[in-house]
């Protein structure tokens, strides 16, 4: 049986690296005593595959990996026992059962939210960084190049971007907030066109003349496409198992 | 949430910033405020080989099971951030609360190994403590050291304000309370504190002895300042092994340490009796820990860390009494399809070959020996009782189910060693390759079999028969791994073997510090500041600047590490009464030089006055 589970990941978590987080997650599936499956061979490990690895300095309300059960488990009880052994920082939020049919999560995800945040004074209003936001979003095409391993080759952000808009922060944010407001950005994420809001926000902030500026960035969510080709939530997919 | 002692942008800029974070799972969390001592435990290397020491995890357990006490851990920054803060001045700090150091009651540094030293200096300095313990104030922390290194304090001694000489559990209770209420009493200064506490047992506070020297740079006397301070240390050592307290929710990290599993001590102390082990002497008597009581701390550990692996902690796991019993029971009973089961280097025999089959991949792995040396004749020096027939024997067995990689380990430079005996070292590889050619068909076969040699140079070290031993410079270890290499060329199975030779440069300050006094610590100082910094560390190793640091400082290096000792000689760590008497070590010296072999505890005692201590193989019937 598959299952998806999301996570929450704050505070200092943050600093910790997606290698070491799934190392936690091994070890924190054998302290909560959970019916994980392992591979076979000499040196089994447990099947767990993460939807899109968080760059380290980033806090995330949307993380998600699926796991193989080797039993049908009940959602609540669960997603409880799996919290329980969370260090701080560290919340469930879902342990949702997938069909056989759904995608994995790491190929399943199309598009990831977030939220930015300047830490300090960028001598801008709101409406400031509305009408620079507007200026940058607004062309019809926004032409980039990119540097790969091998080669550099020109992209264009604006049909990876799906929005990009000034917003109120929620309140957890506003601690490390110069502002009351950031800006909310969804983008093309997953095994093709993955763009990370870093390469967005350095062409938006070049574009508004805001050079060197320090901005912290927090995950929202992780989006599929349904059968109408719209955003969902990656663990919509799933269902509670009651 | 709490915050970090260092900003975003620190954390950012430095590699691994998950090392200095704290949070982990199974941290002890308490409210300062509400505690009447502070402690920081410290291990002066990066945080994955520290957060790797069961000691400090003891005493972790240990000191937070006191209601006033709370205990912290803090690593050596790597260079990356130490640099930072040096340059920012932000105060080194502990993981649990990221508070300063400097504030705390107590700074523990454990001494695991004498490469670690000018960490210990960075330590301090981060801190911003001073360095030596004659310029702190009562205001600073008490330094404190412990571990291994503590068997010759002398060459470190200037930067503590005292060791803890022998096993952590012991002591301590008595130290704390009397800190405690000299601080709520108000009589608390630096100076009636540790003048009040080199009176406990195990505790030496080097400020009060004097030290004077012989024209020939030996020392003349070594004695307390007061008539009130002993003039010996006795080692302390924990009697009955199922008294002492042990972790049962050891922290794990987030960043991979380099033991990353569960580490189960089975016993403490050795049999053996090898003459260049200090290990083996100094941690005597052989004790070990009930087999019921291990079997549950396996069960309970194994759940409250989650870790995928266990494995056994001791100087001989294959002497210890219950070891089949225990083995079985982590397979039969701990075994699920996640956990590996990783075993120290046992004695190959039947048993272990059939352990080693149900826990590991035999083609991928290898088997361990450690012969030490080449020769019957040199073991027979060194008392390792390791014979040759017991090597082909365990290869041969082990070559027919299925292993055909072999390592060997062996040590050059020991006393009294010819060129013979280092020949004798590849010969040896080379009978090993033999047996698995004779015993394994040709069809069977999946290629050659591997024998890797490996040595390492002999450093002579205190509280071991060979602590008057001279050693050698590095050309001369260098000239040994190549009779070594060159024999190895000329035998017939050569290109089923391999050999590997540690750095001899490093060997040569370890036999500086390994037999120091206090002269030396000017030295460690001088490097220190000069830019030394994670030493045991090949990258950062800078044997350049040691050598300018010996020459400024007037410390000979032949004289701290090449000479030969006269048995009459004062060391600089004779006042430490081990539990072993140097009448045994004479004696024993005495043994080795006409190549005779002494018995292990469990044969015979051979009267090396441990037995004083009242508890283990000693006492068993």
């Amino acid at each position: 049986m598959r299952y998806r589970v999301k996570f929450q990941k704050y505070g200092v978590m943050k600093f910790v690296g997606h290698l070491d987080i799934m190392r936690y997650f091994q070890k924190a599936f054998r302290r909560a005593a959970l019916p994980i499956r392992y591979s076979e061979g000499f040196n089994p490990h447990q099947i767990m595959s993460f939807a899109a690895p968080l760059g380290v300095g980033i806090t995330s309300d949307g993380e998600y990996m699926d796991v193989d059960m080797k039993e049908e488990v009940l959602s609540e009880d669960t997603l409880q026992k799996l919290d329980s052994v969370m260090v701080d920082g560290m919340k469930i939020l879902e342990f949702r059962a997938l069909n056989d049919s759904a995608k994995k999560a790491m190929t399943a995800v199309r598009a990831a939210s977030y939220l930015l945040y300047y830490k300090e004074d960028i001598f801008l209003s709101k409406e400031d960084l509305q009408s620079k936001l507007a200026a940058f979003y607004g062309r019809p095409e926004i032409l980039i190049i990119k540097m790969t391993k091998k080669s550099e080759r020109e992209l264009d952000l604006k049909p990876l971007i799906f929005s990009f808009e000034v917003v109120e922060l929620p309140e957890v944010l506003r601690e490390e907030s110069a502002y009351s407001f950031g800006l909310k950005l969804c983008v093309s994420t997953g095994s093709t066109d993955n763009i990370k809001p870093e390469l967005v926000m350095e062409h938006f902030h070049k574009s508004a003349g805001l050079e060197d500026v320090s901005f912290g960035i927090h995950r929202v969510d992780l989006y599929t496409f349904d059968d109408n080709e719209e955003l969902i939530s990656l663990g919509d997919v799933g269902y509670d198992v009651q | 949430m709490k915050k970090l002692a260092l900003s975003d942008d620190i954390l950012m800029q430095v590699e691994k910033p998950a090392r200095y974070i704290g949070n982990e799972v199974n941290i002890v969390k308490k409210d300062p405020s509400q505690v009447d001592i502070r402690v920081a435990m410290c291990f002066p290397d990066v945080y994955e080989i520290g957060m790797s020491h069961l000691g400090i995890q003891i005493l972790y357990e240990k000191f937070n099971r006191r209601e006033d006490v709370y205990c912290e851990r803090v690593y050596s920054p790597w260079p990356d951030l130490s640099k930072i803060m040096k340059d920012q001045k932000i105060p080194l700090f502990a993981l649990e609360t990221q508070d300063p150091i400097k504030d705390f009651d107590f700074l523990g540094i454990t001494l695991q190994y004498e490469m670690c030293y000018t960490n210990i200096l960075q330590v301090l300095d981060l801190s911003q403590i001073p360095l030596l313990s004659k310029d702190r104030t009562d205001d600073d922390p008490i330094v404190m050291g412990g571990g291994p290194c503590t068997y010759n304090p002398e060459p470190i001694a200037d930067f503590f304000d005292f060791f803890f000489i022998g096993e952590g559990e012991m002591s301590y209770e008595e130290l704390y309370d009397l800190y405690k209420e000299m601080k709520l009493s108000g009589s608390y200064s630096r100076e009636t504190f540790l003048r009040t506490v080199c009176k406990i047992p195990g505790i030496y506070v080097p400020s009060l002895y004097d030290v004077t020297y012989k024209e020939d740079g030996t020392i003349l006397d070594f004695k307390p300042k007061y008539d009130d301070v002993p003039s010996k240390v006795r080692r302390v050592v924990l009697t009955n092994m199922d008294e002492g307290e042990y972790p049962m929710k050891p922290i794990v990290p987030f960043v991979k340490a380099t033991q990353d599993r569960v580490v189960l001590e089975i016993q403490r102390g050795c049999i053996r009796g090898c003459r260049f082990c200090q290990a083996g002497m100094v941690y005597r008597p052989n004790r070990e820990k009930s087999v019921e009581l291990l079997k549950k701390y396996a069960k309970e550990m194994l759940k409250n860390t989650g870790h995928e692996e266990i494995t056994l902690s001791s100087l001989s796991s294959s002497d210890y009494s219950e070891l089949e019993n225990l083995v079985n029971f982590l397979i039969d009973d701990c075994a699920d399809e996640g956990l590996n089961i990783s075993l120290p280097s046992l004695r190959i025999d039947a048993f272990s070959l059939d352990v080693m089959a149900k826990v590991q991949d035999i083609r991928k792995s290898s088997l361990t020996f450690a012969p030490e040396a080449g020769s019957q004749r040199m073991r027979n020096v060194i008392n390792k009782g390791l014979t040759v027939d017991d090597i082909l024997n365990g290869a041969t067995m082990a070559f027919k189910g299925g292993w055909q990689k072999v390592k060997l380990y062996f040590m050059l430079g020991l006393p009294t060693e010819t060129d013979e005996d280092m020949m004798a070292i590849p010969q040896l590889a080379n009978e090993v390759a033999a047996a698995y050619y004779e015993t394994v068909p040709k069809e069977q076969r999946l290629g050659k079999c591997q024998i890797t040699m490996s040595t390492s140079f002999f450093v002579p070290k205190p509280f071991t028969p060979f602590q008057w031993a001279e050693m050698y410079e590095p050309g001369e270890y260098l000239r040994r791994a190549k009779v070594v290499n060159d024999t190895m060329k000329a035998q017939l199975n050569h290109k089923s073997l391999r050999y590997q030779w540690h750095q001899a440069d490093v060997t040569v300050l370890e036999g500086v510090f390994a037999r120091g006094d206090r002269k030396v610590s000017s030295a460690i100082l001088y490097a220190y500041e000069h830019g030394a910094l994670f030493d045991a560390w090949t990258d950062f190793f800078d044997l350049d600047l040691w050598k300018e640091a010996f020459e400024q400082c007037g410390i000979s290096v032949p004289f701290y590490a090449y000479r030969k000792r006269e048995l009459d000689e004062i060391l600089p760590w004779d006042f430490i009464d081990v539990g072993v008497t140097k009448e045994f070590f004479i004696r024993e010296w005495n043994n080795a030089m006409k190549e005779s072999v002494t018995p292990n505890c469990k044969a015979r005692c051979s009267g090396c006055g441990c037995k004083s201590y009242g508890g283990g193989i000693c006492h068993a019937v």
